[in-house]
């Protein structure tokens, strides 16, 4: 299928932090709380990579996609506040492992960016604390700084665990895909970035419609069920399509599809398909210890399929 | 010119009991559109093809469709840009719609959700003085223009993930339809409208951007959003949806991070025991495994700037 739009995008650029693999980090709220075991594996993988994230330990929530809800600027300047603390630690890279992380910071950049009148007001409020954004710092999630910087070439003769006959559905999580105008590294309607690294690491990409679809995460609390239905809507079509394992760039859509499909069997079927972190798989893969990426703090246990496939014994998760 | 192949969803309501699909191969330039590609067909091999269309060219927003998964307007989609390996395009009717004939689908739902927002302008002063112009000022006058670019094609209805759980939820175009009654500076009936959307689950949207690919960037996302902002300033607060919004605004202002513990005790009610008993099994699933958010949140380095921001923008919080 032709994708035109890809095709349209500007070169990519090699960052300052790339060509010193010293990152700014910013974790967000999730991967330090609910779910560690995305912070921790995201560390070890970035040794066994020989990168090093410097984490912004002074760092605002990004405002999750809820922040604009209740004021339309707030997001925006708690993220040049953010930005500001990389420049100050003169990196030009902040490194996200999370889909909205990634979509709600670049929003912010963008509209910084484009628009004066929003930079100032920004630097007005950081001003108070002796604080300003220059402009200098891109967002880019950790799945787009693994192939761009490190390569899926390289990737895959790193690989020491290879992911053999592993059949692994992607799930993308919204944020990091659209809206296009704001992320725009691949075709929201058609991206293949979690594809090509499952096929690099050994696996094999499962395609189904699923993969770009909602996880419901931000709609779980409105209204009884909305969420469970659109995970067992999704894991379901995956399960049929031949999926043993979903992959996710995006903590909140780990939550929604591990949490949620023991609701969603009543009306969908059992699919209990367990929900791999990004840097978990890739971890693993490459050969990092599996006891150590907090595999065991899964509802759904990866382990049967994990030991099926010769790739980590049950205990570890 | 080249060999291309239309696979077809076909169905009649009136006489089949299933759908099936049909392949169609047609000499076609790829430099066409879609909806040319149909046209043909149409006339050239089989009348009983059935589609709307009108315009050919996004103003009438008849012939959204679903192209090889994804939906849009036929008219507005280069063949080439959707061309699968094996030289085929495969046409469906929109999703989240009952369908009637092949591409022609039951429009009802989308309508009378249109129709309960009173789509019309409602003035103070309506019945004084009929012939009085009511002007708007070029400032008022830019918050409407993205939405007033809708052409009700539906291609956001279809596209919505929550639609397609629970038909009740009011879906992108309706809610971007009333953000722009409540912000037109003629209209007196703000607070009956947000009221009224708010019924209408404004708070069930996903944030899951897919109305970001609306054909006419009416961008009902941004409109859901502004709509949530307008509804929690004229004091629409005691809904799951407002109180979460204000309690995340509060975790932020007060330790820079989204406390998980609180925003959900505070979202649901912290008295609401039955709402509480609810989560319950699945917070004890995750507390099984160690999934644990902490119960207190350590502010972050230099919280007492996040604190500033906050309050030099008036920020709203529970």
């Amino acid at each position: 299928m032709a994708v035109a739009i890809t095709d349209a995008l500007p070169p990519k650029r090699r960052s300052k932090s790339a060509e010193a693999k010293r990152y700014g980090f910013f974790p967000g709220c999730v991967a330090k709380e609910s779910c560690t075991e995305l912070f921790n594996s995201t560390l070890l993988l970035a040794d066994k990579l020989g990168i090093e994230l410097v984490e912004l330990t002074a760092a605002s929530c990004c405002g999750a996609s809820v922040l604009n809800d209740v004021n339309r600027d707030v997001a925006r300047v708690l993220n040049a506040r953010t930005y500001a603390q990389a420049e100050a630690l003169g990196l030009d890279d902040v490194i996200t492992i999370c889909s909205t992380c990634t979509g709600h910071m670049r929003a912010a950049n963008k509209e910084l960016l484009e628009d004066e009148s929003r930079m100032e007001q920004a630097n007005g409020i950081l001003g108070k604390f002796n604080t300003s954004y220059k402009g200098t710092v891109s967002v880019r999630h950790l799945l787009w700084m693994l192939i761009d910087d490190i390569g899926l070439d390289e990737l895959s003769k790193m690989v020491v665990n290879p992911l053999k006959g592993l059949k692994v559905a992607p799930f993308y999580g919204c944020h990091i895909i659209r809206p296009e105008s704001v992320n725009g590294w691949e075709s929201a309607r058609n991206p293949h970035s979690l594809e090509d690294l499952i096929t690099a690491l050994g696996g094999e990409p499962v395609d189904y419609a699923g993969k770009t679809r909602c996880c419901g995460f931000h709609v779980q609390l409105e209204k009884d069920g909305i969420a469970a239905n659109m995970v067992g809507q999704n894991m379901r079509i995956a399960k049929d399509a031949g999926a043993e394992a979903v992959l996710t760039p995006c903590p909140l859509c780990h939550l929604a599809l591990d949490g949620y499909q023991a609701d969603s069997a009543a009306r969908w079927g059992r699919t209990d398909l367990p929900t791999f972190h990004l840097p978990q798989l890739v971890a693993l893969a490459l050969g990092v210890d599996a006891t150590r990426l907090g595999l065991k703090r899964h509802v759904i246990s990866p382990g049967p399929v994990l030991q099926a496939h010769d790739l980590a014994p049950m205990h570890v998760a | 010119m080249g060999k291309i192949t239309l696979d077809l969803f076909r169905y009649d309501q009136a006489v089949d009991d299933e759908p099936h699909r049909e392949r169609i191969d047609i000499d076609f330039p790829e430099t066409s559109t879609v909806l040319d590609a149909l046209e043909y067909a149409k006339a050239e091999v089989d009348g009983s093809i059935s589609f709307r269309r009108s315009c050919r060219s996004a103003i009438c927003g008849s012939c959204s469709m679903n192209i090889n998964g994804t939906t849009g307007l036929a008219c507005k989609t280069p063949i080439r840009d959707v061309l699968r390996a094996d030289n085929s395009v495969k046409i469906d009717p929109m999703p989240n719609f009952e369908p009637m004939k092949d591409m022609v689908v039951h429009m009802d739902p989308f309508w009378d959700k249109y129709a309960r927002l009173k789509p019309y302008l409602q003035p103070a002063d309506k019945d004084e003085d009929h012939e009085r112009e009511r002007r708007v000022s070029p400032e008022d006058m830019k918050k409407l223009v993205a939405v007033a670019n809708c052409v009700m094609c539906a291609t956001c209805y279809a596209l919505c993930p929550v639609v397609s759980v629970d038909p009740s939820f009011a879906g992108p175009a309706a809610i971007a339809y009333a953000y722009r009654f409540i912000e037109d500076t003629r209209d007196s009936k703000q607070a009956e409208r947000v009221a009224q959307i708010s019924d209408d689950y404004l708070w069930l949207c996903a944030h899951c951007y897919a109305c970001s690919y609306c054909p006419k960037h009416v961008d009902p996302q941004d409109r859901i959003i502004d709509t949530k902002r307008r509804s929690i300033a004229l004091g629409q607060t005691d809904a799951p949806g407002p109180r979460h919004a204000l309690v995340v605004a509060k975790t932020i202002k007060q330790t820079g991070m989204l406390a998980e513990n609180e925003v959900i005790a505070g979202t649901i009610g912290r008295f609401n025991f039955k709402g509480l008993l609810k989560v319950m099994p699945l917070g004890l699933r995750m507390a099984s495994k160690g999934k644990i958010p902490p119960l207190f949140m350590h502010p972050v380095q230099k919280v007492e700037e996040i604190r500033t921001i906050f309050e030099s923008m008036e920020v709203p919080v529970a």
